[in-house]
Parts: structure tokens; sequence; C-alpha cells
């Protein structure tokens, strides 16, 4: 079992100039979980981990791995890994040279290379230049970089991206195994779909600012996108009876009812009570992607206006 | 010692090393023995003292102290290019530390490059002037140390780049700045006399001229003077680059 370590921010914040990047950002990754760090593009995701990383140095507040900060760790690929850019690799070395000089400063030999290059599939690349290496197979050469030291702490910065279908699904895969494990895992993404599938818990961030840092299950409950969907054949009466009981109702495309402000047993109760026979009665949940989308609506730095989409 | 051995597998995992070492110690020996001839043949007129016996091993490195320049600067600048200096930092929080290792590797390298041009090109050079009775042997006074220091020059040009590289990030910036240092005697003359003399010997090719000749200039810094402001140029760059490295965002 691994050792279990947290992440901690303390009130982080990273200035560039006037820009502010990040603002008293403060939250705790914890053990055994996948971890969703999510947020528009440009919400400071990268620059939060950049910081954690001790590449970055904060304007004011901290942020601790394991309870230290970043830079005081020897060795440090033994504690933590991390997958910043896949892209970020000399094009003339081998996979195998880069894993290997990678490894070699943190005291790790090739028999962790060559393992490491098996469990992300990459083996039969292992001694080609890097400059023919699709992203795809890059981002297995970054996972395969992060996993090198066998880390209690990983961090993944959209590591998606490039990756084909079955590479997601077997990367989703490695999350779950990896967290089960007792590792802490932080993987951020912009796309809720996405850390839907994957996270159980979430961490929001928009310009630089914490939205939320809840249980992925408890956003949805929250999210104030809920209505039961009510089909019936005397639907326009329904309608007027809901209406003067105070629930909004509107109409679906198909001819269905979309209650809120009610209940699907207060919809069928009334029902009943005025014979009216009811063909549907869904209680709705709002989408993971739709109460992220309603939590970060204000704090998207790049947004089409509306006018350019009409 | 990790980081160094890290550092030593990155360095010889491209082929830019190979590349940029060929080029150095090639054109070293080459042009060497084509200024040797150029020196040997012509009969000196009355009253001219003819060239420096040593002075083809030393002038045969225009080319190769900015091949190993090259060479420094892109231990740093192909980093920072291609993102992967964030990974090595990640790996390698002590920044110093990281720049030593890369300082390492880069002297060992350069400096076993360097000595085997110097020699070869000592050797090669002196029999061709040997047959015009003008050459050295390696047992009068100063011709051992003399060779040394053409060995040394590209060890400390390759430090300046190095040092020059992680001042600078860019390979293009970096590679310019280590010609200007270079060229930086050229520049002098353009000054009035009393001048370009007095600043020029503070140059690093003008210092290392000094210690690289069978019979130093007596207008010059002493020979012991010329090499500490030869050996001062790639140590001030690199105690710059050790402290903007370990304060600058990576």
């Amino acid at each position: 079992m691994i050792e279990a370590q947290t992440i901690e921010a303390q009130g982080l914040s990273k200035h560039f100039g006037s820009v502010a990047a990040v603002t008293d950002l403060s939250f705790a990754v914890r053990p055994g979980h996948v971890t969703g760090f999510l947020g528009p593009n440009g919400a400071g995701k990268t620059t939060t981990m950049r910081l954690i990383l001790g590449l970055d140095t904060p304007t004011s507040g901290r942020a601790l791995v394991g309870g230290r900060p970043y830079r005081d760790i020897v060795r440090p690929l033994r504690q933590v890994g991390a997958l910043l850019d896949a892209g970020a690799v000399h094009p003339g070395r081998t996979a195998f040279t880069h894993l290997w000089s990678i490894a070699k400063s943190n005291g790790l030999g090739r028999a962790r290379v060559t393992e490491m290059l098996q469990l992300t599939g990459l083996e039969a690349v292992a001694h080609r230049r890097l400059r023919g290496f699709s992203l795809g197979m890059k981002q297995r050469l970054g996972i395969a970089t992060a996993l090198l030291g066998d880390p209690a702490v990983l961090m993944f910065d959209e590591p998606v991206n490039g990756l084909d279908t079955e590479g997601i699904r077997w990367l989703r895969q490695l999350f779950k195994t990896l967290a089960a494990e007792g590792r802490t895992i932080l993987v951020s993404s912009h796309l809720m779909s996405e850390m839907a599938l994957t996270a159980d818990h979430l961490i929001i961030i928009g310009r630089g600012r914490l939205i939320a840092d809840t249980p992925a299950d408890m956003l949805i409950d929250a999210s104030t996108h809920r209505d039961v969907l009510v089909r019936s054949p005397r639907a326009a009466e329904l309608r007027t009876l809901l209406a003067s009981r105070g629930a909004q109702v509107a109409d679906e495309p198909d001819g269905a009812l979309a209650v809120s402000g009610s209940t699907a047993p207060a919809i069928g109760d009334l029902a009943a009570a005025h014979g009216i026979a009811v063909h549907e009665l869904t209680p709705r949940h709002a989408s993971l992607e739709q109460a992220y989308l309603e939590l970060t609506s204000d704090s998207t730095e790049f947004r089409a206006p509306k006018e350019a989409l009409a | 010692m990790n980081v160094v051995a890290a550092e030593w597998i990155k360095l010889r995992g491209v082929r830019s090393t190979y590349w940029t070492l060929l080029i150095a110690a090639g054109t070293a020996i080459g042009l060497s023995i084509v200024l040797a001839y150029a020196f040997a043949t012509p009969q000196p007129k009355a009253g001219q003292t003819p060239p420096d016996p040593l002075l083809a091993g030393f002038a045969s490195l225009e080319y190769a102290v900015l091949a190993v320049g090259v060479l420094g600067a892109l231990t740093v600048t192909s980093e920072y290019s291609t993102g992967l200096i964030r990974t090595t930092l990640a790996a390698v929080p002590h920044r110093g530390a990281l720049l030593a290792a890369k300082a390492a590797v880069v002297a060992a390298v350069t400096l076993v490059i360097g000595e085997l041009a110097a020699w070869v090109s000592f050797f090669a050079d002196q029999a061709i002037l040997n047959g015009h009775h003008r050459g050295v042997s390696l047992s009068q006074p100063g011709v051992a140390g003399a060779v040394l220091a053409d060995g040394l020059l590209l060890c400390v040009c390759a430090l300046l780049g190095l040092g020059l590289g992680a001042l600078i990030r860019h390979t293009a910036g970096a590679v310019a700045a280590v010609a200007g240092v270079m060229y930086l005697p050229a520049l002098l003359q353009a000054l009035p006399a009393p001048w370009s003399d007095r600043f020029s010997r503070f140059t690093l090719i003008t210092a290392a001229e000094q210690v690289t000749r069978h019979q130093p200039s007596l207008t010059e810094f002493a020979p012991a003077i010329s090499l500490v402001v030869l050996l001062a140029w790639p140590a001030a760059a690199l105690a710059a680059a050790a402290v903007v490295l370990t304060r600058r965002d990576a």
C-alpha cells in the first residue's frame, strides 16, 4: 500500500504583472480519490499545478505536497509524478533515452524505464526518436514519466488530449486503479463530460478563484436545474392545475410538460385526485455538465459574445 | 552524482552534440595544419619576426570556439525551446545543482575534445614547422602549458555558452552573445589608441592568445593574469546564470 500524502494549496496567489492568474486559492487533494481539477480555459489550472511543482514562485500563499514545499523534496519523482505538457520533449532523443535521463536524475534504474514503457504500450517504439511520435504517443510517454518513481501523488494536466477512444478508456481505468492503491490523483480538464466519468471529487476554479470543492454527486444535487417530465393525454388541464398550485410549467417540444417547483409524488397525487391519467412521470437531474456550466458561466475568460453566436 | 549522470545521458542522446564536437575538433586540427604550412613557407624579410611557433594551434580555434559555444548554449536553450526544462526542474528542483551538473558534463566533454585537438594540432604543426627549422619542442619552457591552454579554451567557451544560454534562454540569442564575446577585440579596435589596448587585454580572446603563445606579448597582462581573465568569463556567466535560474519562474 502507498503512504498517503495530500496536495494542499494555502491562500495561493500568482500575479503576472497586473494579471492575476490565481487568487487566494485554498484546497486539499486527498489520497484514495481521483480529484478532477476543472475550469474554463485560462482559469488558472496550469498555473496552479506549476506552483505546486515549484516551477513558479507564488506571489503569496504556499503549496505543499505531503506537508512540504515541492522544492524541499529530495528526489521528488519518488513522491510526486506530474504530466504538464506531453509535447515538451527533445525531438532528437529516443523515448528510452528521454525516460532514462529523467529516471537517472532521481536514482532510478533502467529496469524501471523498461517497465514503464511496457505499461504504457511504448516498448515497440522505445528506441525511436521522439520527433516521429504522435500526440497520443507523447501523451503515453508523459504518463510513463509521471509514473517512473512509483509516486504517492500524481498530477495530470489535460491528459486525454490527443488520445484515441481506447487510450482514454485505458487512462480512466489507470486513474481509478492508482487511486484505489491509495494514491492522490489530481487531473485537470476543461471538459466536465470527461471528468464525470473519471473523478469522484471536483475542485472547480474560474478566473483564478475557487468556485467549488465538492464530491461530484453533491454538485448535481446543488444544481438549480431539476424538474419533472410529465406526459398526460390531458396535458392542458394538468398544466392549469399545476400552475394554480404554484409550479412552473414549460412545454417540451414533443408535447410533454417540464414541471419545476414541485415533486413527482405531488404531481402524481394531484393528477390522481382529479382523475387525470399520467403516462410518464420522470424526475430529472441536471447532468454534471449542466451543473458545471451553471457554476462557471460567470467566470469564462474567453467567450464568444452573444451577437456573434446568433 | 545522479544529476550529473542524467545530464550525461541527455548530452549523449542528441545528434547536435556529435556534430558540434566533430566540427570543433575537425576545424581546429585541419586549420592548424593549413596555417602551419602558411607560416612555415615564406622566408621572413629582414627585420621582421616570424609568427609565434604556437600561433597556428591557437588561431585555428576560431571556428571551434563557436561550435563548442553552441554546444554549451544548446544544453540549456534546447530545454527551454522544447519545454523540457519544466520536466527537468520537476525532477531536480535544486536549480543550482542542475546548472552545476550541466556545467560539469559540458566541461568534461569539451576539455577532452579540446585537449585532443590541441595536442594533435601541436604535433602536426611542429612537424611541419620543423621541416623549415622553425618548430619548438615540448621540452622548451612554456610550450606544454601553452598547448594545454589551447585545449582549455574550448572548455572555457563551452561553459560561456552554457552560462549565456541559461541567462538568455533562446538558442539564437545565446549564440549571438557568444559570438559577440569572441569578436570583442575586433570591436575594441574602433576605440582611440590607448583605450583599445587597455580594454582589449580584458577580453576572452586576447587573454587566450596571451596564454597560448610561446613568447608572450610584453604589452599585455602577464600569462598568469591572462589565465585568470580567461577563466573569469565563464565563471561570471555561470554565476549570473545560477542567480537568475534560481529566482526566475521556469
